[in-house]
């Protein structure tokens, strides 16, 4: 045959293969509920059914949920069998696309953080179904909590009204596990210099001075570090609230209401966050901030602790790293207008994307209960802590500890855990309490630091916004870039690369940025989220 | 001229030879090659490719409307002419190592420099932010000695540039210098018996011979290099990048992958990808037609 | 034979250059294997240097304490001698072919296979080409997508066009030999450095490939070594953010230790197979192979 011929042939394989190979339309299933599901407890089915669930896994939860002990019991309360498809943490969201692309979706997205953009288009798709109805009927735990807290009710309701997902709840009572990291000072050595726990921003400006001359440390050297991080924006999220700036919380970034004019402010531009890089600024160029804070590493970071380098930081509260033996929380500091707010406490909802169903699903219902349970308090208990004997104990105090062969493995504390239970790294759909969450937050170190926060909690959490399929997508637009210009702005201002003359010029690019259109899209969901 | 079928019949067994490969091509690449479309479409995954809804250059425009786009061309351009002004190293490496006497140490020299094109980015980036600490740092504490202040390398833009490319340098001049070592393997022992009686020097032979053997292998390389100018090693980058050294180390493919991680934007970045690829294509034509005027050799 | 004052000042300065450059390029080779044997935290806090510090095979006794590593190297040697099997097998008649003045539509040819290292498809497209070809899960997966690559081609053919001297075929062919007779008979044998430069290159690839796997493999029985290090290792960046979950700081202190712990034993462990392997390479680049044949 010509080599012609063959090309031609070759390329005619090519036009038939490619149009059989096409996409076919997603098949839309109405969800059905069989009739035979109970309204309440166990089991949950008669009959029993398998449902296909895609997770995530995460570094230090078990790679076998197939064979997890936990599962295996649920598995035998409810009737229903979970076949897990667990994804790694690296390839989740090539994964979770192809998912949805190639038409084999699993019948549930289970701790799979699904961005919100997404639960809105696959939402509005049809991919993911409308909840509401199925919640109302066969979620009593969680129609208890929606109705008891229209905040949470409100943060998982998008702008069409449908809900398309289950939150991950942090109970509001537990302030500690929502309210972290927290800035720490070094105690041994405020108690060698003689000085008080600052209060003030000027105070612990003084504090970082006396430490700088001195060996604390008792190592022979002035290698003592006033304050480090591994990151600036720790410090910076920390050192907002001491200037009013971020009230709303942190899971507002850039956005929180202005005092001064109740509305809706971009604070990046405000006087008070000028001042409070001028703050940073000076400690900054006095070297009582570690030089490398932009570039350090986390091992390096844990080895200048471990070193006792540091004199204040900010982190979280696990008692490997910043034990209560030496270092003690410090309060919000008080800014120079007084401003004395703790913003980085959590709204309720920790997670908005971690559990959908999809459309594929012909056991709706089933699985609404399935993942119900989780909402009540046995079932936080059951989800976090497991099954009494087997993995926990009660206290004699009547706490709930995890029995000491699964902590002992030498992987690390969680490690054992891992073995039986799976929440850890996960978020999973519930609610996470106090009383059964064996993370470190629940630590005493860690309430005895909330405690202490609590005064200066900010009045009003927002949890985030939802947006329209139309919003969101200027959004994204106009965020990419005016977010990470005020960010990078930031850095150079405090390091002083660029000097605070040029604030206006600042100012001037963001507006040329559209900061204004994208103000008018977070008002307009601020408005929706107000007032639903 | 012999006719096309002449032509074929002496020659069908050829065209056999190149069945597998073709047919390799033809089903896995171009197979897929509808998805280039996506660039200009908005992906929704569920309705899939075909299906997504067209949004012309939507996607163009916001990539070239991008408050940063000057910076990310200027730093992907600048950082990869840096690389390819350092091309020839592999090339006077592979040369110098040929005139090595044969034997242990020729091996040994050989395996030890192109060990470090096994070891993972993640490490040598570790390794790379050890060795430049201001405080416990090899380089920092030279200084030191030396009476200096400690330099943030790794904060400050103005070094971002050469420790990612002289750090390339370290990581892949051995590996990179085997094919020229393969290709000098080529060369007639006889042209250098010749000329050394003819009272050539190594340099003069090195010149006059073994370059111009190698000469076709170079200039293929260095037109196949331009196939992929726009996509540098982004893992790399990304692990050494922070806010203030940005001015210089956000490149296209870091600002992609942000952009892209936010809400995952699949259609932007294959639009950003589908840029790069358009502009790879022009410099591939170009150097290969400069190529055709200059020497005899050239991709086609 | 004489040396001249200027070649023996080149010899000179050549080894001189030469040492410099291996020293400078084994320094970090050596800090790696030291710091794989070491205490973490002295390699984290500058104290290790260049010799081991508090030296410790902890690192080693975790990575091959996990039983999925044996299966790894057993599943990545499978995957590498299959795939650079195949590679050859595609790679080399085509590059052969396309280096004959006699092939038609040459031009055609290469620039339909440069399109595809230009043009890519992307990901989903590939991946739903991969299902329908029922190749998802399975070794297939892995070894044939990038089967063979237009750089490999390209290069190749060069080297055909170079060293395979027109004589040679010709003189075959008018004794009677078909082009297959040609090929397996007389290029191949010739062409031993290139063959193993191709098959090194070729094998590398496949020895660190990890994210085929990632995408396409969910049986735990076919991971590559390169995705069990990597998730003993948690390469990914971590960057808590203001948003981490409950536990997740926890879980983060913990991952830095043992990335720490392990990171240089994981290096050396994928690693040293290949560096092997390299050496027994190296006679295949011995100068002259080609020439002893050409004398009629």
């Amino acid at each position: 045959m010509r080599a012609r011929t063959v090309v031609v042939l070759l390329l005619a394989a090519l036009l038939i293969v490619l149009a059989a190979c096409s996409d076919k339309k997603e098949e839309v299933n109405s969800g059905k509920s069989s009739t035979d599901v109970s309204k309440s407890g166990f089991p949950i089915v008669e009959e029993p059914i398998t449902l296909a669930m895609f997770a995530k896994q995460s570094p230090s939860t078990s790679d076998n949920w197939n064979g997890l002990f936990i599962w295996k019991e649920y598995e035998k309360m409810t009737n229903i069998h979970v076949v897990w498809e667990q994804i790694p943490n690296a390839s989740l969201q090539e994964r979770r696309n192809l998912a949805l692309a190639s038409g084999s979706l699993p019948d549930a997205f289970f701790t799979a953080e699904i961005p919100t953009s997404d639960i809105l288009k696959y939402g509005q798709q049809g991919t993911f179904i409308r909840l509401n109805e199925l919640i109302d009927e066969y979620a009593p735990n969680l129609k208890k909590i929606l109705d008891e807290n229209p905040d949470i009710r409100k943060g998982i309701t998008f702008p069409d009204g449908n809900i398309y997902t289950l939150p991950t709840i942090y109970s509001p009572e537990f302030l500690a596990v929502r309210a972290n990291p927290f800035l720490w000072i070094n105690q041994d050595w405020l108690e060698k210099l003689q000085m008080e726990l600052p209060e003030t921003t000027e105070e612990f400006y003084q504090y970082l001075k006396a430490v700088q001359k001195t060996d604390l440390n008792g190592n022979g050297k002035n290698d003592e570090i006033p304050y480090g991080s591994p990151g600036m924006d720790l410090f910076v999220s920390q050192l907002q609230g001491s200037f009013g700036l971020g009230n709303k919380g942190p899971q507002h970034p850039f956005i929180d209401a202005d005092p001064d004019h109740d509305q809706l402010r971009f604070f990046p531009i405000s006087d008070k966050y000028k001042e409070m890089l001028q703050y940073i600024h000076k400690l900054y160029s006095e070297k009582l901030i570690e030089q490398s804070i932009y570039s350090i590493e986390w091992n390096q970071y844990l080895a200048n602790d471990a070193e006792r380098l540091y004199g204040s930081t900010v982190y979280w509260t696990t008692p490997d790293t910043f034990g209560p033996d030496r270092s003690v929380v410090t309060p919000p500091l008080a800014g120079p207008h007084g401003d004395r707010i703790y913003r980085s406490a959590f709204s309720a909802i920790a997670k908005i994307g971690n559990f959908a169903i999809t459309n594929k699903n012909q056991h709706p219902a089933e699985t609404i209960r399935w993942a119900d349970y989780f909402y009540s308090d046995e079932g936080a208990r059951f989800q976090y802590m497991g099954i009494e004997g087997v993995t926990f104990e009660r206290t004699p105090e009547g706490g709930y500890k995890y029995l000491d062969e699964l902590l002992d493995s030498p992987e690390g504390k969680y490690a054992g855990v891992s073995e039986y239970l799976y929440w850890n790294g996960q978020s999973p759909p519930g609610v996470v309490k106090q009383e059964y969450f064996g993370g470190s937050e629940a630590s005493p170190e860690s309430l005895a630091a909330t405690e202490k926060i609590k005064p200066y909690l900010a009045e009003e959490i927002w949890s985030e916004f939802t947006y329209t399929a139309d919003e969101s997508r200027k959004l994204m637009a106009l965020a990419t870039d005016i977010e990470k210009y005020v960010n990078e702005m930031q850095a150079k201002f405090i390091t002083g690369e660029i000097s605070f003359t040029e604030w206006d010029k600042y100012l001037d690019t963001l507006n040329k940025m559209g900061l204004d259109e994208y103000m008018e899209i977070k008002k307009a969901a601020y408005e929706r989220y107000k007032a639903n | 001229m012999q006719s096309v079928k002449k032509r074929f019949t002496g020659s069908w067994q050829l065209y056999i030879f190149l069945i597998p490969a073709l047919v390799y091509f033809v089903i896995i690449h171009y197979i897929p090659m509808y998805g280039v479309q996506i660039a200009f479409k908005e992906f929704f995954a569920t309705q899939g490719i075909w299906g997504s809804p067209w949004v012309g250059f939507d996607h163009f425009n916001r990539f070239f409307n991008s408050y940063y786009l000057g910076r990310l061309l200027k730093n992907t351009v600048i950082l990869n002419l840096y690389q390819l002004a350092l091309f020839p190293l592999p090339i006077l490496f592979a040369l110098s190592l040929n005139e090595l006497r044969n034997g242990a140490w020729k091996k040994w020299a050989q395996t030890l420099t192109y060990a470090p094109h096994f070891i993972s980015t993640v490490v040598v980036v570790g390794m790379i932010v050890a060795f430049l600490d201001p405080r416990t740092g090899l380089v920092n504490i030279m200084i030191g000695a030396s009476g200096g202040e400690p330099v943030q390398f790794m904060q400050s833009p103005g070094w971002f540039r050469h420790i990612f490319v002289w750090s390339g340098v370290w990581q892949q001049l051995g590996w990179s210098s085997i094919i020229y070592i393969a290709a000098l393997a080529g060369v007639n022992p006889e042209l250098h018996d010749v000329a050394k009686v003819d009272g050539a020097t190594i340099l003069q032979r090195i010149r006059h011979i073994n370059i111009p053997a190698i000469l076709p292998a170079i200039i293929v390389l260095l037109i196949l290099n331009f196939g992929s100018f726009m996509s540098i090693g982004f893992e790399k980058v990304l692990l050494m990048q922070n806010e203030l050294n940005a001015s210089t180390s956000d490149v296209i493919q870091t600002f992609v992958y942000q952009s892209g991680l936010l809400e995952g934007q699949y259609s932007y970045a294959a639009s950003i990808g589908l840029f790069d690829s358009v502009i790879n294509v022009v410099l591939i034509v170009t150097m290969n037609q400069v190529a055709r005027k200059v020497s005899e050799n050239s991709l086609w | 034979m004489k040396y001249t004052l200027s070649d023996r000042s080149f010899t000179a300065i050549n080894q001189t250059f030469i040492v410099v450059l291996v020293a400078v390029i084994t320094y970090p080779l050596i800090f790696i294997t030291s710091a794989s044997m070491s205490d973490p935290f002295a390699v984290s806090s500058g104290k290790m240097w260049i010799w081991p510090v508090d030296i410790t095979f902890e690192g080693f006794a975790r990575v091959f304490a996990d039983d999925a590593i044996w299966l790894g190297y057993r599943n990545t040697i499978f995957y590498t001698i299959v795939g650079t099997c195949l590679h050859l097998f595609v790679l080399l008649p085509c590059a052969y072919a396309l280096s004959r003045k006699e092939l038609m539509a040459k031009t055609f040819i290469v620039w339909l296979i440069l399109f595809t290292m230009l043009f890519n498809g992307g990901l989903i497209p590939t991946y739903l080409l991969i299902k329908s070809l029922g190749m998802l899960d399975t070794m297939w997966a892995i070894v044939i997508p990038n089967v063979a690559g237009a750089w490999s081609i390209i290069v190749a053919r060069t080297f055909f066009r170079q060293n395979i001297p027109d004589e040679i075929v010709e003189a075959s062919k008018i004794d009677g030999a078909s082009d297959f007779h040609v090929f397996f008979k007389i290029v191949i044998p010739l062409s031993a450095p290139i063959i193993a430069v191709m098959a090194l290159f070729h094998a590398v690839g496949l020895w660190n490939q990890y994210f085929s796997a990632l995408i396409y493999l969910s049986d735990r029985n076919l991971y590559p070594l390169q995705l069990v290090l990597r998730k003993i290792l948690i390469i990914n960046e971590i960057s808590p953010g203001g948003t981490m979950g409950a536990g997740e700081a926890d879980s983060i202190v913990q991952q830095v230790r043992t990335a720490s712990l392990i990171k240089y034993a994981v290096m050396i462990v994928s690693a040293l197979p290949l560096l092997v392997v390299y050496p027994f390479l190296q006679r295949f680049f011995v100068k002259g192979v080609l020439i002893g044949s050409v004398k009629e």
